[in-house]
Parts: structure tokens; sequence; C-alpha cells
């Protein structure tokens, strides 16, 4: 637009070198995204719509019109729904608590929720496996305190499973929210107790809006990742638990149905984008 | 109540961080619609003040009362104070005119209410075309109004001011130095300003309280702190000063003579013979002249700075001791670096000082 306000005798401009070196520096991992990523997201989407006969929205029919597999989507959404809600009410104050701690005991706490990271969702699953079983710690812990005589049924149950979710998963919740409280200035607190705000009118008009953009952060974060979650559904609760995770796998690896598969894997897709999409409107800053 | 009557008043407070008396003994009493500042060095307690009348910091002894209720225990939500922090802490989530309606929001006013009352105070600050605007939109200057503009709304019964000005560069900050001062008077509140800045503390203020160590070494009008500083501390503060040690030689009736390296210098004050003091005098009393009635002590320029209406003038006296002098044109030549001359200043605008308060 500027250039049409410049006299027009002028030489051609310059080449744009920042430009160019701008799109040079982006190249490598945009062509790394396009081949590794949107690539098979393609072929998968592709797939999905395929059978021996042609064209065909004959998985999405299946997928979406059999009861069966109606409760597997709703399965799927519990898990990630009720893991994000649980893991939202612990990481709260738990995110203001790690903010406020000064010193070791900081240390101590961010140490405490980036070592899990560092071990294999596998071997945190199998961890919550020995614990719960009905050899496990926990039984053997409560009928030794005769608090119970015989083992409860604990692993296989859907709150073994919610468990098990909401521990593995629960950092992607604290940090991001840590990440703004910690930057939080408690000066806005301070001006909204001048101005009249009572604690929980604060709290509410004030900290809770300031803090949203990693209450939304986390909360895409942690559902994207329970929604999808394969290893901690398999080894928690197993197959009385069918979710779309699972049920990908096996239309893959047991019934020899890519098209199925696919299917199911872009209406799994479909769902965590929603909620991602969601979020990253909610999280725009008001006009 | 009437305009003499005490509007706020701290009696006794205290407050101690670990080892340190932040606030000793504070005692301070504002009348309504003064206009009051609280000068001092950063750590001499003039923040933790401010934040124990706004309820933000909690003394460990002592009375807070305001609009003669006692408010020592009461929260700062309670309280019916307006405060300006030095960051502003404008809401980043709200709107220009979502922030100034939040104290009125919080109190239950109706909206048609605080839609009016908004738009007085946005148009106070001169801010009523920005009302829409995000806060993240506005300049320095545009946010320190807002600020103003909210902590007014809610019509405290004191505004509090925490450096509130110092984020402004100095041409913007002087000009509203003059503006925050006539809207202030014109919308007859109760102010207290806390700075570092002796310039704005003797443009803003009816009174100063110069607070050193936890304590207020002074409370007076700007221009008596000017002109009779009551402690070496406040002296140095406010102003600039020749400042020569000496010991007393003999007093009597509120003036003693004072051996100095420089030779003997008479000025006001009541000490014993015997105790060393500090003899000090404003650049502007020293004089190039003969006159042998007055204190006067001889020298070689050591600099001469040009400041426009007036000229300082730095002459070495010998013995490590040196005179600090403001001529204006009209006191005739202005000497040069390395003349040697004479200054001489009258001992009714002398002070001394003891020597152990040096700060």
């Amino acid at each position: 637009m500027t250039e049409a306000a410049l006299p027009a005798p002028m030489a051609a401009p310059p080449v744009d070198r920042e430009r160019l070196a701008a799109i040079g520096f982006v190249l490598p991992s945009f062509l790394i995204i396009a081949g590794v990523f949107a690539l098979p997201l393609v072929l998968l989407l592709g797939v999905s719509i395929v059978d021996a006969s042609g064209l065909t929205l004959a998985h999405y029919k299946r997928l979406l019109g059999t009861p069966y597999y109606l409760w597997v989507i709703w399965n799927s959404l519990r898990l990630g729904l009720l893991t994000t809600l649980i893991a939202f009410v612990i990481s709260y104050p738990a995110a203001f608590a790690l903010a406020r701690a000064r010193g070791p005991l900081r240390s101590l706490l961010l140490a405490t929720l980036f070592l899990p990271l560092a071990a294999s969702v596998i071997v945190k699953a199998f961890a919550w496996t020995i614990l719960l079983r009905s050899d496990g710690i926990v039984n053997e812990t409560l009928i030794a305190l005769g608090v119970i005589e015989d083992p409860i049924r604990m692993i296989f149950t859907e709150s073994a499973l919610i468990v098990g979710a909401v521990n593995i998963f629960l950092p992607f919740m604290i940090l991001p929210i840590y990440a703004i409280v910690a930057q939080l200035d408690p000066r806005y607190a301070e001006a909204a107790a001048t101005l009249g705000a009572s604690p929980v009118g604060t709290f509410f008009r004030v900290i809770l809006p300031l803090t949203l953009p990693g209450i939304i952060a986390g909360v895409a974060l942690v559902f994207s990742l329970s929604v999808s979650a394969y290893v901690v559904p398999t080894l928690l609760i197993g197959e009385r638990y069918p979710t779309l995770a699972t049920t990908i796998a096996k239309a893959y690896l047991l019934a020899r149905e890519p098209g199925f598969g696919a299917a199911a894997g872009v209406v799994l897709l479909a769902i965590a984008i929603a909620v991602v999409a969601l979020s990253a409107r909610l999280s725009r800053e008001p006009k | 109540m009437s305009e003499s009557s005490p509007h706020l008043v701290v009696r006794g407070v205290s407050k101690r961080y670990g080892p340190t008396n932040v606030l000793d003994h504070i005692d301070l009493t504002i009348r309504r619609g003064e206009l009051v500042t609280l000068l001092g060095p950063s750590g001499c307690g003039k923040t933790t003040l401010l934040r124990a009348i706004a309820g933000l910091a909690q003394p460990d002894a002592g009375k807070v009362e305001l609009a003669g209720r006692d408010i020592t225990n009461v929260p700062p939500h309670k309280r019916n104070v307006g405060v300006v922090f030095q960051s502003y802490a404008l809401f980043p989530h709200l709107t220009v005119a979502g922030n100034v309606a939040f104290g009125l929001k919080v109190r239950g006013m109706a909206k048609r209410e605080i839609d009016t009352a908004v738009e007085r105070a946005l148009s106070l600050v001169q801010l009523g075309h920005l009302a829409s605007r995000r806060i993240s939109a506005l300049s320095g200057g545009q946010q320190q109004r807002v600020a103003l503009a909210r902590a007014i709304a809610v019509e405290p019964d004191v505004l509090l001011f925490d450096e509130a000005l110092s984020a402004l560069d100095r041409k913007l900050r002087e000009e509203m130095q003059v503006e925050l001062r006539r809207l202030l008077q014109e919308v007859k509140a109760t102010a207290i300003f806390v700075t570092h800045d002796q310039d704005e503390a003797l443009t803003m203020s009816d009174r100063v309280a110069v607070m050193n160590k936890g304590r207020i070494e002074q409370l007076a009008e700007p221009r008596e702190l000017y002109l009779r500083p009551a402690s070496l501390f406040a002296l140095n503060f406010v102003g600039l000063s020749t400042r020569i040690a000496g010991t007393v030689l003999a007093a009597d009736r509120g003036k003693v003579d004072v051996q100095t390296k420089i030779g003997r210098l008479s000025a006001l004050g009541n000490f014993q013979a015997g105790s060393p003091v500090i003899v000090a005098a404003r650049p502007e009393q020293l004089r190039i002249s003969e006159r042998g009635e007055a204190n006067s002590a001889a020298g070689r320029v050591r600099s001469v700075v040009f400041q426009g209406s007036r000229t300082l003038v730095e002459v070495d006296a010998g013995a490590g001791e040196s005179l600090l002098a403001e001529l204006s044109g009209r006191d005739g030549t202005i000497p040069r670096v390395h003349d040697e001359i004479r200054l001489s200043w009258p001992v009714t605008e002398t002070f001394a000082f003891p020597m152990e308060a040096q700060a």
C-alpha cells in the first residue's frame, strides 16, 4: 500500500533481506510439520472416507450410529472431563502455594512436579496398578490397620482410572497456571481491596479473570491428553472401559479395519481440536 | 466537620520487620483538605506508613483514625481510602471505564449512577474520550490519570499516592505535579503523597513530613522546611547548603560562636560550649562582599555552574571545607574559576546542628 504512494519513477525496491532470512528460519520447522504431521493427517482423513467400493461415510455412520460406539465416545469424554475437572480443582490452589513458596521449598515443590515428567507414562501407570491391586500396598495397609477385612476392588474401576489419569496429567495443569500466578502483581489484589472489594470479590473480579489464560492453557492440555490417553485406560481399567484411543488401536492391530480406525481417529481429533479452539477463543483478551 | 479539625490521625504507630524499626512511634495529624507529603530516602518508612494508613500493612502498635473513626483494625476494603500505586496496578482485563467503575460496582451502586460517576471522574482527568480503551493501549501518563480517576471515583476519605509520579518522565512529571495539585484542591481531597523527590514534595504539598529511619524528623510547610530545617537530615534532604564542622566556643541566648577550620562563625542554635556542631547556610544567603559584621570566609573558586536565572559557585575555603553560593546576575560580576573571592552571609540565616545527627 505504501508503494502505491511512492513516486512512480523509483527503481524496484531492493530485495527484503530480513523477510528472506525470516522465511529461511521458518522453513525447516515448516517442512517437518508439513511432512510428518499435516501429511499423515490428510492421509488419515482420506483413509477414513474410503472403503473397497470407493468413497463412503460408512465408517462414520458405524461410529456415530451404533450405541456401543457412542458409549465409547462418551467414555473418552468422561475420562477427559473428569480428569480435567479434578486436576483443575487440585491444581489451582497448588499453583498459588507454589508461587508463594520461597527458597528451598519452592525448588523442592517444582522438582516434585518436574521429575515425574521424566518417567514414562507406562511406568507411572504400572506404579498405580502395584498400589491399587488387591494385594497392593493400599489394600494391605488398610487390612493391617483393621479398616477393612478383605481387599476392596480398586484396580480396574473408573475411580482408579481417574485417580491415575489425574496423577499423571497433573503437572500439565499446575505448570501453566503457576506460570501465570507467579507473574501476578500482588498490587492488583491490593488495589481491589482499597477500592472496596472483599477478599471473595477480589478473587472473582480480579484474581480469577487475570489467571484465566493459565487455566485455559491447563484445561486444553490436560483435556486433550486425557481424552486421547491410551496407556492409562489400558493398564488401569482395561476392556471394561473402551475409549476412542483403545478402539483405534483395536481397529488397526486386531480387526484390521484401517478405515474405521481412521474415522475414530478423526472424531477424537475433532473433539480435541474443538476444546483447544474453544480455549483459544476464551483466552482472547476482551476488546 | 470544620476545615481545621483533624481528619486523619496517626498515633504512636510502630512497625518492625525483623530487627529493623521501620516505623518508630509515628505521630501525624492531617486536616481535612490538606495535601501532605511524606518525603525521605528509600527505606525511611514512608511507604510502610502509607500502607499502614491504607490497611495494607498492620502496625505492631499505635492507632489510625480516619474521619473520626478508629480504623486500626479495619480491613482495607472497609476503610474508604483511595490508593494510586507506583505501578498504577490498573486491571488489565478491564477497560478504562471498567477500571474506574470497579470501586463503584463492588459497592453495589446502580448502573446509571456508576455511569455518571465514571464519566465525571474521567472528565476530571480529561480522559473521557478513552473510556472504552484497553489499559495496554494507553501511555504511561494516561495510565497515571486512569489510576487517579479510579481512586477519586469512590470519593475516598483520603487519597494515598505511593510514588505515583515517579514512573513518568521528568517533563510530564512536572506538568502532572501542578495539574494534580489543582485537581485535588478542586475536589477538596485530603491526600498523602509518598515521594523521595524533594521538588515534588515542595510543589504538591501544604505540609511536608521529612522522614528518616522510621521517624518524622520535621513536619512543616515547604517554605519553613527550606528556610528553617529542624535537623541536619532535613537540611540535607531538601535543597543545597554549605556545611562546615566546628566546635562551640561560646553560647548566648540562641546564638553560638563556633570555631571551625576556616575561622570563627556565628550561628543560631542552643548548644553548650565544647559541643561539636555542623554550621550550615543556604547557598542564596552567600554574597560576594567585604562586609565585616556577618559570617564570612575567603577562598578560591573551584567551579561555576550556570543554571539560567542563577549561577552556583563552589569555593574551596581551604582545610577541606567548601562554600556553596548561589549568585544571581544582579549580584554584579559572576566570578571565574580560580578567582580568589570572599563570601559573607548573615548570622540570622546560619544554622547549627549537632554533629552526631549527620546523615
